[in-house]
């Protein structure tokens, strides 16, 4: 009996529950608790004992009482409405017209369409005003020619246009993928049956790519609903629920209150799911087959022209405020004059004099929080792929749940989370390490999930019959299989925490000031100057990650962003 | 085949049980599944997709862990071993070679993880590459090769650490019916230079015919026979083994008198059969289903020759080697199509001629009216 059972005990594999297990346990830690302590403190008044005794609604009833609330939230929903709807606007016919007509130019549209996603949107939201501000060149012009100005761009206008601008890109790229991969005959057979071209467009082609333009909708009111930099920079009074959170916690240190935000922010984001979900599910949907057909092309030199001119004017304008920043940033200032003038490299001399610290820090929390994003995220995938796990729903929910929440509410839950209790991590960099892993977690979690799925089991299975025990296989084969989808991820990770500003905000330190802290400081100490030369430096430094990672991935950028 | 008739077993498998749980509901997909392999024979386990004959390749693997019953190999107990510590080789039917590795690597890689001395791994994949006829390949990738030569590689990579079982799933599924033939001669002499115990998983009867020693036919879970080729084509257990392997006609029949009986149709025709044929004793005045397969009859263009079933020609197919007739008779009014198949075309017999179809009595098999069902679920 106790022989049989040492037998079985040895025939038995430690190392995968060992290792997959670890994984498990930090999602727990990481990501489990402080997201149910976050909702549990919401719940609890500031300076009450967290217990099931204190429970009140105290912090929710500011939403009825106080105008600051109520108007926050009323603007936040206002916010991710506009944003979903400019950004449908403008990313739609974009994708029909690159997807569909004989615009030239494709690949230089698919690229550059794609940049927006990746540079952070606060670092180009100021541009907004030194272009069109009271005192911006465009309404100099304006009045000087026709004795006209522009509206206010401060507040909501500001604020919807710039995040506009950065979030367009994900209908314009689902939408498109959607185009391209639909079955060309399906169109053909409509038109053999007598449709027009506008008939065949209305009643076949846009139907057809509903669902991924939904989907493309959620990812946007999810930016914006949860966007912080740009309202901080261009909101002045127009206050909005992340910014609220912010004042909260930074201005009365009441992180009970600002869980509250939070959670009513996260109801925000969880209603605009359930609507995607009842949408699409409304209408049944053939699979969209993959043939090898290419995606049939308008004839229409009209609309070829017309496209070409749109897809350059809406990439002209969404990449406005970063050339601003680069043209700028080698002036000697423009803040307050019409325009840019002397050209010299005096802001940058003077970022090498004071921000040589926040660079550091950015490169090394940024690097840090990938490497242990890409580890856990490669793990957990594994798991969640080719581990039949009953329970398998939860443990994607909880990857993904930092993906889907507002990155100050993430913030907020880290630090609730870690401020007090067993472990805590408040004021060093470590606190920032989990609040950027767990938010890109899902980055690399869904990149390496699709390579991982695409990888016959067979494989696998080959090389343990072979002899190789599961770590052997799982480094010798799965990993370097995997590998493609685990850079892909993690460039991505890496090259969009080097801008992080929602989170960082509410975890950084005096000692761990990042980058992005350091370009709203100068912005709102109004040293320009400084602000967009370091703004550039961190357009080059992820610039050029993602061009070293297409280069050994051999694939577009905007394929890259495919699981998104 | 007759030196392994009496071979040491090296395989046992006893009870074999397999539920998959799902959402919803459980697949039985083993039900009491009892197998000896004998020392270095092919041994085939055939069926029709979902008959639980890769289930049961996978259960020897260590893939699935099966519900209960045993696997004995050489006396120890199988199920307990991880799949890595069985010392098995196996060939799947996707190949499953490594996309990122060499064709060299490919097949060193068992003999890596066993820590060989490099020159050592070298002969033997050397060695090896030669066996299954392939050379001036070994850095090129596996996308570099057609599927042939996948195969071969596949096949050198499970036999060059000289396991003591080889398992192959559905090998030659993905290549084209010429080079399929071709393939199941080379793995027979592969199999056989290797003297390697191998089980072989196939849904093509044919292919299962020409390459094993022995095949086990198996239906929703279950053995339904084991035999050797000759015996599992000739001697069909079932109606359902013998409609499965190569093709078959039944025919409702009553057998009538003794000495020499006669079988009596519902079209009220009757054979005499010799005493000694088949099984047709045992059903002495009791309906039966005779059991004829195409190449057992004969076809006169004379209607009234003696001894013989009345039909009229339907088609009439040129296949190569033989010439196949779909003739219609009469089943007590209800049409009845049967295949004969003729070496060489019946002069005079064209589409829509009346003709009598001579059953070769000695091979008749008769099977109880209750099976008749059987073929109906097929």
């Amino acid at each position: 009996m106790a022989r049989e059972f040492r037998q079985r005990l040895k025939a038995f594999e430690f190392t995968p529950y060992l290792v997959l297990g670890l994984a498990l346990i930090i999602l727990v830690v990481f990501i489990a608790y402080p997201l149910s302590k976050v909702v549990f403190n919401s719940f609890i008044a500031k300076g009450d004992a967290p217990g099931l005794r204190n429970l009140t609604l105290a912090n929710f009833s500011q939403f009825s009482t106080s105008t600051l609330y109520r108007s926050a939230f009323l603007n936040t929903l206002t916010v991710g409405l506009s944003c979903v709807l400019f950004s449908c606007l403008l990313g739609i016919p974009m994708a029909y017209f690159v997807a569909k007509t004989q615009t030239p130019l494709k690949t230089f549209f698919l690229t550059l369409g794609t940049l927006p996603l990746i540079l952070p949107p606060f670092v180009g939201a100021y541009s907004w005003i030194l272009l069109f501000g009271r005192q911006g060149v465009v309404n100099y012009f304006l009045e000087t020619a026709f004795n006209y100005k522009l509206p206010d761009i401060y507040g909501a206008p500001g604020v919807i246009i710039a995040i506009t601008m950065s979030t367009y890109p994900f209908i314009f790229l689902l939408t498109y993928g959607a185009l391209i991969s639909a079955d060309p005959y399906i169109e053909e057979s409509a038109e053999i049956m007598g449709a027009s071209r506008w008939r065949v467009i209305r009643t076949v082609t846009l139907p057809l790519v509903i669902p991924a333009i939904v989907a493309g909708a959620l990812i946007v009111f999810m930016r914006s609903v949860g966007n912080f930099g740009v309202p901080a920079i261009l909101g002045g009074n127009f206050y909005v629920l992340p910014t609220l959170i912010h004042f909260q916690v930074t201005g009365f240190f009441n992180l009970n209150a600002a869980g509250a935000i939070a959670m009513v922010n996260v109801v925000l984001v969880a209603f605009a799911i359930l609507l995607s979900q009842y949408v699409t599910s409304k209408r049944s949907y053939v699979t969209i087959t993959s043939t090898t057909q290419a995606a049939r092309i308008s004839p229409s030199k009209f609309l070829k022209w017309v496209g070409t001119i749109f897809c350059l004017g809406v990439i002209f304008f969404s990449l406005l405020p970063h050339l601003t920043v680069i043209i700028t940033s080698f002036t000697e200032g423009w803040a307050g004059t019409r325009y840019p003038n002397k050209f010299s490299l005096q802001n940058y001399r003077r970022i090498f004099e004071i921000a040589l610290v926040p660079i550091r820090n950015s490169l090394f929390l940024a690097t840090t929080a990938t490497v242990v994003a890409s580890v856990i995220g490669t793990l957990l995938s594994y798991i969640n792929v080719r581990r039949n796990l009953r329970a398998r729903w939860i443990l994607d929910l909880t990857v993904m749940l930092p993906f889907i929440l507002p990155g100050i509410v993430v913030g907020v839950a880290i630090l609730i989370g870690f401020s007090s209790g067993l472990l805590i991590l408040s004021g060093t960099w470590m606190i920032l390490v989990v609040g950027f892993f767990i938010r890109r977690m899902p980055y690399i979690f869904r990149s390496t999930t699709a390579s991982l799925s695409q990888i016959d089991v067979a494989v696998e299975e080959a090389s343990s019959i072979t002899g190789a025990s599961w770590l052997t296989t799982f480094r010798k084969i799965t990993l370097p299989l995997m590998a493609p989808g685990i850079l892909a991820g993690a460039v991505i990770s890496f090259s969009t925490l080097m801008g992080e500003l929602s989170t960082t905000v509410i975890l950084y330190s005096a000692r761990w000031k990042t980058i992005s802290v350091a370009i709203v400081e100068y912005l709102f100490s109004a040293t320009i100057g400084p602000a967009y030369a370091l703004g550039t430096i961190l357009i080059v430094l992820v610039l050029s990650a993602i061009f070293l990672a297409n280069r050994i991935l051999g694939r577009r950028m905007s394929q890259m962003f495919k699981m998104v | 085949m007759t030196e392994q008739e009496n071979g040491r077993i090296t395989l046992s498998i006893r009870n074999l049980r397999k539920i998959f749980r799902g959402k919803q509901h459980q697949v039985q997909a083993l039900d009491d599944v009892s197998l000896d392999i004998r020392e270095g024979e092919l041994f085939t386990l055939l069926g029709p997709s979902g008959c639980g004959k890769t289930t049961t390749l996978r259960c020897i693997a260590g893939f699935e862990k099966p519900s209960s019953g045993r696997i004995d190999f050489l006396g120890r107990d199988f199920t307990s071993i991880p799949p890595f510590r069985r010392n098995i080789g196996m060939v799947f039917q996707s190949y499953a070679l490594f996309p990122h590795m060499s064709i060299f690597e490919n097949v060193a890689y068992g003999l890596r993880i066993r820590k060989l001395s490099r020159r050592e791994i070298e002969d033997r994949v050397n060695r090896i590459i030669q066996l299954v006829g392939l050379e001036a390949t070994q850095k090129r990738k596996p996308s570099e090769l057609s599927g042939g030569q996948q195969q071969r590689i596949a096949l050198a990579r499970a036999l060059v650490y000289d396991p003591q079982l080889l398992l192959l799933d559905e090998p030659l599924s993905n290549l084209d019916a010429k080079l399929r033939v071709y393939m199941r001669e080379e793995i027979r002499r592969i199999q056989q230079q290797a003297k390697v115990t191998t089980i072989y998983v196939t849904h093509d009867q044919e292919e299962a015919l020409s390459i094993s020693d022995r095949i086990a036919v198996m239906h929703a879970g279950k053995v339904s026979q084991i035999g050797s080729p000759d015996e599992i084509y000739e001697n069909p257990i079932s109606i359902r083994v013998a409609d499965f392997i190569g093709q078959a006609n039944f025919l409702a029949c009553t057998v009538r008198g003794d000495g020499n009986p006669l079988l009596s149709f519902r079209s009220n025709e009757t054979i005499t059969i010799t005493n000694s044929s088949g099984n047709i004793q045992s059903y002495q005045d009791r309906e039966g289903i005779l059991f004829v397969r195409p190449e057992q009859m004969e076809i006169s263009g004379d209607p009234n020759h003696p001894n013989s079933l009345r039909g009229e020609v339907k088609v009439i197919l040129y296949l190569g080697s033989v010439v196949r007739y779909y003739i219609e008779i009469f089943q007590n009014h209800e049409p009845q199509e049967i295949l004969v198949d003729q070496d060489r075309r019946v002069r005079g017999v064209e589409t829509g001629d009346p003709v009598a179809v001579l059953v070769h009595g000695q091979e008749a098999k008769l099977f109880p009216t209750e099976q008749k069902r059987q073929l109906e679920k097929v």
